[in-house]
């Protein structure tokens, strides 16, 4: 898996508008997962909450709220004790906060389910969640709520997430 | 003598007061205010809100001091984690209100945001009328 981070002015509306609409997708694409939420801040989402890419692909997280600042950081006991929610295998990955119109940008490469939150939102539901590849899995109950010795995931973040059923069959499920 | 001593002395105790209010009508604010911005990864001015201040110490209650562009103050903002208001045995007794004059109050849930990493409810003690709450505003 490759990271990278870098502070950027806000992309072109092309690649967003292209997400706008479900599709699957193809390796060497990048995809943009947007950070967003309302003007008085009640309210902060990812955008698209599921997603399915093939191996290899570029997940690029934008911070499109101009109010706030929001990170991509996957559940993994090296994040915070969170419980382990990505492949065994797999790298897990924390952007820190990130300032409107900042970016960061992970590579995936090992197959399974990527489950991922925002540091200061995940008790407001922030939370989303990528399919990689062939997942092994069709149903999510299985994953951990809560490693040793750190916090369950709150009940709404747990709601949150989208099946994998959904997002194997619709490629990107835009939050409700 | 004496008398001039006297009158002094009451002009000194009662000015003390106007003194303090005036320290913080204009950013940055003295004392223990420190910027947010500085504290904590956050845009150093947030639509809405304004370029907020606070003394670390008394958070995540705050009160936060929130400027509009010009450095003038607008807003005496606290942030009461919901657990907290939903917490039989937790109270907030004695918050500082250095912004004087409130004009209208709002109260409002936020998701969280670095600094209050958890949902949380803003009351908002406006020291300008509706109207000029625009000087907060998104440009």
């Amino acid at each position: 898996m490759m990271i990278s981070r870098r502070n950027m002015l806000r992309i072109g509306g092309g690649l967003l508008a292209g997400l706008s609409l479900p599709r699957l997708t193809f390796a060497g694409d990048l995809v943009e997962i947007r950070m967003q939420g309302n003007a008085d801040g009640s309210h902060v989402w990812f955008d698209p909450i599921g997603l399915r890419i093939q191996p290899g692909q570029t997940i690029r997280w934008l911070n499109m709220d101009p109010g706030n600042s929001h990170t991509a950081t996957a559940y993994h006991p090296k994040n915070f004790d969170h419980p382990l929610r990505i492949p065994k295998g797999a790298e897990p990955w924390n952007s820190d906060y990130l300032l409107p119109n900042e970016n960061f940008s992970v590579t995936l490469t090992v197959e399974g389910v990527y489950d991922f939150f925002c540091i200061p939102h995940e008790h407001a539901g922030m939370v989303g969640r990528i399919v990689v590849g062939q997942p092994g899995m069709s149903s999510a109950d299985s994953l951990p709520t809560q490693a040793p010795g750190g916090e369950p995931i709150p009940d709404i973040a747990l709601r949150a997430f989208p099946s994998i059923e959904t997002i194997m069959k619709q490629g990107v499920v835009r939050p409700s | 003598m004496r008398i001039a001593v006297t009158a002094l002395a009451l002009v000194a105790a009662f000015s003390l007061p106007a003194l303090a209010a005036d320290q913080v009508e204009k950013a940055p604010p003295s004392g223990a205010y420190k910027k947010v911005s500085e504290l904590v990864k956050l845009p150093d001015f947030l639509p809405g809100m304004g370029q907020l201040f606070v003394d670390p110490k008394t958070l995540p209650a705050g009160p936060f001091l929130a400027y509009d562009r010009e450095g003038k103050l607008v807003s005496t903002i606290y942030m009461l984690p919901i657990e907290d208001l939903t917490n039989k045995d937790k109270r907030f007794d004695d918050l500082a209100s250095p912004g004087g004059k409130v004009d209208h109050v709002d109260v409002y849930y936020n998701a969280g945001h670095p600094g209050v990493e958890k949902p949380h409810v803003h009351v908002v003690l406006w020291h300008v009328s509706k109207a000029e709450e625009a000087r907060v505003a998104a440009k």
